[in-house]
């Protein structure tokens, strides 16, 4: 079972957690269109290589977190972040957000 | 009028330690009043995962952002009463949703740790220590506070699993009472 | 002839505990420390099972865990390991996979037909025509290997068990023991788990010096304070060296599943012995080195009369000294070494008689003793990530890579004396204890609550530890004639070759067709025979073939050990014990129970509608939400506006996701200024929590609003009916209840029946009037009695889930996730006036915004349904359809028939096509039967200007 970097509480269970998901930001309600709306609910990029995701330490602190991991090794970069509001990926593959490409 | 009520505890069925295994108490009428605060503010001056003892009021940063304070009920009024809080900080009696057991013994990691992933080493989870967790599938607030220089585990979870929490927990401590079978 | 050995040095039996025990009903005594196989051997007993698909007979092949021959019954537990499991006394033992006994088998008539079984012939042969599978799947059952399960054994006690130790090593033979022990000299908490009965691996069969040498280890181990596991295995090693262990010997439980968070691991678990390939190799009397010796050294059993001896090493050397020492005539041996070996062994299907050397010529024999080489057992490392690699001087494999925190010794490393792999054990468990400490230090300076520890975190240490050597060892894997590959699954050499011809000569897929390596010894035995045999087929060599990934679990663990206790939290509320002494019928609503009613329900409906009724709500989710920020997290969740709530008032709201789905809906009071209540569904609460929390922590960190669940800190309880304000009154002073004073949809503070701090407010479900009070739940029985006591003349009386939903469904309430679903978008609920899209944002507000836009696509719309047979209550989930067709046009979400109106009352989702007032629709019954109804104007069936909630 793996070890997520909770930035609160210290190494946890992933069992601990809840995962959240790919990190993406949330497009302003008020001039968003229907494509960039529904491509922020329900596309997601899932690479093989470095991911920003979400977790939330369901089980611990009950806190959000966002955490860099690489989804082949599953290594976590550290630090990790306290959850904030996060870039939105361009999916062009050269986000800064989500790691060499 | 009525008459005068009486606090029940959600544990109905407490059944006697058998001898040489942990003891499971039922320490749920103690008040209990939650203060939130602001992450990384610090409104009693103890830090997330410590605890402090002050008026035999027990103060655990069990979150973040949340403080809990144990004891009787008129100690823990006085303690509030004598601290300044600013106005972000909010107090929630959470006497009635809270239940807590206290688990006491020399075995008491061991009987824990059958329950419950936490790393109960001396060194990973001292005296005055918290942590939160899933305890026999309910998520649970846990509060080393040794007694008499024993271990022993406060442990808090929402009020309606009760029974259910308090029978887990006692299973786990009929093997190291001394009548289990030994190899 | 006895086979029985007198009293050894070495022994593990205990010859003055005798214990009787039942053979296939034949009865037999054994000693205690001998196992099933050891046992039955001593008496006489040489053949244990047949074999899957020949239904051959077999005897013992490995005499230890592995031995794929000697799976035997056990009272109700099948499948049990003969040569590992000790003799208990009055064991029922049988045999399995042979019908109708062990002796005449009318399966083995599979044997002569042996040339039509290859390998997927079953596959090819049943495949068609299909719909016979039913008829040919019965006849096959019966060919299906395996003991017998009996469906009501019990669950016994079996547990789990977390733990975090420094050190785990996995195997308890020479090497793993040295490293237990420098790792817990250098202060580590080291877990030592050991597969067999006992510590020390090949040395408790081995000399009178090695038991000592292996004596010693073992003491020194216990001083040491290694806490140590016998008759446990690994069976796993995941992300972050989370180990699986599976117990086997803890007093008073059946098994145990360990889930051990390891600092570091250290793999042992030394070599397998490997069978060697050849025709008749599965003859009983044909065993492996290790077994010979382990059946002589350790059990005291002769395992033959006259025997000849395949060696190819020291173990198959010390094997002849060991036979001649128990009596055992020597008729020859074959040095491999010097390139000689064997060519087939012939007997009846009982016994081996004779043994076929190269040149053709015969050697009588009982029995045929190869020692052929080893199988690393390289499990642990490969989940490590390791892909080990063949080394055709030592002939076998080796690991590659390692990441830090796995470290491997002994025999699966290398080759040595005993002291050297002594010397390489006590260093691995010095790196392992030095990069324990590193770990430590790590997790000490990250875990919040650990102690932080002195000084700068140390490096990993490097490993600088002395490799032990790769000892020559001659390639033998099949002689000039084909045998058995895998004893377990029946697949010989024959079999691979042809699979191989098929064009399934990738491993992989070698494997999966014929199923080599993939039967109850999963490998450790064969499956370097299975790419030795692949390699001949391709003209390739091992190496270049390449060899399958072992996976967990390393040996079996029973599902009993991975169920564990059984955990499944209950929850009830304070009025628990009151409904359990008053006739409750219990409902599981999630993981709470709730009295579904106490008899009647058609009763409490009534009472409620002409008196007064009380109902456990507690369940009902509270969230108490403080800070001046509240207002703004109320109209970021809600669709409605919640800017101007005044101090005292409820309001209703529904909740919709990002997608524009109802996700929960209730009602929100704010008792006073910066302090409100929300409520939500009782399956909603925890996720409610949740979702409220993401939006404080992720998207508003600035808003001061805390969020603190109080849903079991209050017993919630509705006081319903014409009479529940007489009611209420009687318990309350503090609090004008009168309808001016405290009208509908507002929220009170006050004293109930003496007790302080409860809250009330003029809600409800039922349609009634009502009072929804919230009584803090250490009081909550007092007052529940308090209110049975006083309405006692008023005709007060408890009602149920079942009554509560009678009556929401009279008044047309949706509950979310009954009546709608995963495309039910806030405004098909009829709500549509809830939905403010003024706001500036809430959540699911664009979706909202463009499904009530020209152009979105029209989505089912709730309504309620009548019945044209007011008697008739079709099933929930009974589809609608347009008239005359069998096209679905929408289903009944919710029915009842409703005591209050003597007639059946329905909620249903229909297109829009079908919406409108006084529509008739067509309704499937599940019979297949159509009825008729006909769609309201109104959702509530009853009092639908709500004259009675108001009053």
């Amino acid at each position: 079972m793996l070890l997520v970097p909770c930035p609160h509480c210290g190494p946890r269970n992933s069992a601990d957690m809840s995962y959240q998901g790919e990190a993406s930001s949330r497009p302003d309600p008020s001039s968003t269109t229907p494509t960039e709306w529904r491509e922020y609910l329900y596309m997601k990029h899932n690479p093989a290589g470095w991911l920003r995701e979400n977790w939330y330490c369901s089980s611990g602190c009950r806190r959000f977190f966002t955490v860099e991991r690489h989804t082949v090794t599953s290594e976590f970069r550290e630090p990790p972040l306290p959850g904030s509001k996060t870039p939105r990926p361009t999916g062009d593959g050269a986000d800064p957000a989500r790691g060499a490409p | 009028m009525a008459d005068q009520p009486q606090f029940r505890s959600s544990v109905t069925n407490p059944v006697a330690t058998p001898a040489g295994a942990p003891a499971l108490t039922d320490e749920s009428s103690l008040t209990k009043v939650s203060v939130r605060a602001r992450v990384g503010a610090s409104p009693l001056g103890v830090d997330f995962t410590r605890t402090d003892r002050r008026d035999g009021v027990l103060i655990a940063g069990i979150r973040p952002d949340e403080w809990l304070l144990l004891g009787a009920g008129a100690g823990v009024e006085a303690l509030l009463a004598g601290t300044e809080f600013d106005g972000s900080v909010n107090r929630i009696d959470v006497t009635h949703s809270r239940l807590c057991l206290r688990l006491s013994g020399v075995c008491s990691a061991s009987a824990l740790e059958k329950v419950c992933s936490l790393d109960f080493d001396d060194t990973m989870f001292p005296d005055g220590a918290t942590g939160s967790a899933s305890v026999a599938k309910v998520s649970s607030d846990l509060i080393r506070d040794d007694q008499d220089g024993e271990p022993s585990y406060l442990i808090l979870a929402d009020r309606s699993f009760g029974q259910y929490l308090y029978d887990a927990i006692h299973d786990t401590t009929t093997e190291f009472s001394s009548a289990w079978p030994s190899s | 002839m006895i086979r029985r050995l007198e009293p050894r040095s070495g022994e593990v039996i205990d010859r003055a505990t005798p214990l009787k025990f039942t053979w296939n009903s034949k009865k037999h005594i054994g000693y205690a420390g001998d196992t099933i196989v050891s046992a039955l051997l001593a008496n006489n007993e040489s053949v244990f099972s047949r074999s899957m698909k020949y239904h051959r007979r077999r005897g013992v092949l490995t005499a230890d865990y592995w031995d794929p021959n000697t799976m035997v019954q056990v009272g109700t537990e099948p499948n049990v390991r003969g040569a590992h499991r000790l003799l208990e006394a009055d064991m029922l033992v049988s045999a399995q996979n042979a019908w109708p006994s062990l002796d005449f088998d009318v399966k083995a008539a599979n044997g002569l037909f042996g040339r039509f079984l290859t390998a997927g012939f079953y596959y090819k042969t049943f495949i068609k025509p299909q719909r016979l599978w039913p008829a040919y799947e019965k006849v096959l059952a019966r060919f299906a290997p395996g003991g017998v399960v009996d469906l009501n054994t019990p669950h016994g006690y079996h547990d789990k068990r977390y733990c975090h130790p420094d050190v785990v090593v996995a195997g308890g033979g020479p090497a793993g023991l040295a490293a237990a022990i420098s790792a817990a000299q250098a202060g580590m908490n080291v877990m030592l788990v050991e597969h067999n009965h006992h510590l020390g691996g090949h040395l408790r069969w081995g000399t009178d010096e090695d038991r000592a040498v292996a004596d010693e280890l073992e003491a020194t181990a216990r001083m040491a304070g290694v806490e140590i596991l016998t008759d446990s295995t690994v069976t796993g090693r995941y992300d972050d060296n989370w180990i699986a262990v599976s117990q086997r010997n803890h007093p008073g439980v059946v098994e145990r599943l360990i889930k051990a968070r390891a600092k570091i691991l250290v793999v042992a678990p030394g070599l397998i012995e490997r069978p060697y390939v050849f025709a008749g190799n599965d003859l009983p009397g044909v065993m492996l080195s290790g077994a010979a010796r382990r059946l002589i050294n350790m059990y005291a059993v002769r395992p033959g009369n006259r025997g000849v001896v395949l060696t190819a090493n020291a173990d198959g050397d010390a094997a002849v000294v060991d036979l001649e020492r128990a009596g055992v005539e020597i008729a020859a041996v074959l040095d491999a070494r010097a390139g000689e070996t064997i060519s087939k062994a012939s007997g009846s299907s009982r016994h081996l008689n004779s043994v076929t050397l190269l040149d053709g010529s015969t050697v009588k024999a009982d029995l045929l003793v190869t020692a052929v080489g080893w199988t690393a057992p390289t499990s642990l490392l490969n989940m490590a990530g390791d892909r080990p690699c063949y080394s055709p001087k030592a002939a076998r494999f080796f690991s590659t890579a390692l990441p830090d925190n796995v470290i491997a010794t002994g025999g699966i490393v290398g080759d040595g004396r005993l002291d050297e792999l002594i010397a390489h054990g006590a260093s691995s468990g010095e790196l392992a204890a030095e990069r324990a400490a590193a770990v430590k230090h790590r997790l000490r300076s990250t875990v919040t609550r650990a102690q932080t520890p002195e000084g700068p975190e140390p490096p990993m240490p490097a490993d600088h530890r002395d490799g032990l050597c790769k000892a020559p060892h001659p390639e033998l894997y099949r002689s000039d004639t084909h045998g058995m590959v895998d004893f377990s699954e029946d697949v010989g050499s024959k079999d691979l070759l042809s699979a191989a011809a098929e064009g399934f000569d990738s491993v992989e897929l070698l494997k999966r067709f014929t199923t080599a390596t993939m039967g109850p010894s999963q490998g450790k035995l064969e499956t370097v025979n299975t790419v030795a045999v692949l390699g001949e087929a391709r003209g390739e060599s091992i190496e270049e073939v390449g060899t399958t990934v072992w996976r967990p679990p390393y040996a079996p663990i029973s599902l009993g050990a991975l169920a564990g206790r059984v955990f499944e939290p209950v929850r009830v509320s304070s009025l628990h014990e009151w409904h359990t002494a008053n006739n409750m019928k219990p409902i599981l609503a999630g993981q709470w129970i709730r009295p579904d009613h106490y008899g009647d329900p058609a009763a409490e409906v009534t009472n409620v509608r002409t008196n007064v009724g009380i109902i456990d709500v507690t369940p009902l989710g509270k969230l108490d939400l403080r800070g001046p920020d509240v207002p703004r997290l109320l109209n970021l969740l809600y669709t409605n506006e919640w800017s101007k709530l005044p101090v005292g008032r409820v309001r209703y709201g529904m909740m919709c996701a990002e997608d524009g789905v109802v996700a929960d809906d209730g009602v929100t009071g704010r008792l006073g200024e910066d302090h409100y209540l929300m409520t939500t569904t009782s399956s909603g609460a925890g996720q409610i929590w949740q979702w409220a929390e993401m939006w404080l922590q992720t998207e508003h960190p600035d808003w001061q609003v805390h969020v603190t669940p109080v849903t079991t800190g209050y017993t919630s309880i509705n006081i319903a009916g014409p009479r529940s304000r007489d009611l209420l009154t009687r318990l309350v002073d503090d609090v004008d209840l009168s309808p001016v004073a405290f009208e509908y949809m507002n929220v009170r503070s006050g004293t109930i029946a003496g007790v302080a701090d409860c809250f009330m407010w003029r809600i409800g479900f039922t349609g009634e009037l009502s009072f929804e009070i919230h009584v803090p739940a250490g009081f909550g029985l007092h007052v529940w009695e308090q209110l049975i006591e006083k309405g006692a003349d008023l005709g007060v009386g408890p009602f149920g889930l079942e009554a509560q939903r009678i009556m929401r469904l009279e008044k047309g309430h949706f509950i979310v996730g009954q009546d709608t679903d995963g495309l039910t978008k806030a405004p098909t609920t009829g709500l549509t006036p809830l939905i403010r899209l003024d706001k500036a944002d809430f959540a699911g507000k664009p979706e909202l915004e463009w499904s009530l836009g020209a152009g979105a696509p029209e989505l089912p719309v709730l309504v309620a349904i009548r019945p044209t047979d007011p008697q008739l209550v079709p099933d929930e989930a009974c589809q609608i359809l347009r008239k005359g067709t069998a096209e679905i046009v929408g289903r009944i979400t919710s029915s009842r028939f409703s005591p209050t109106l003597g007639r059946s009352v329905c909620l249903g989702q229909v297109t829009p096509e079908f919406a409108a007032a006084g529509t008739e629709i067509t309704v499937r019954l599940c019979d297949g039967s159509d009825t008729t109804a006909t769609v309201m104007q109104h959702h509530a069936h009853f009092d639908p200007e709500g004259v009675r909630l108001r009053g």
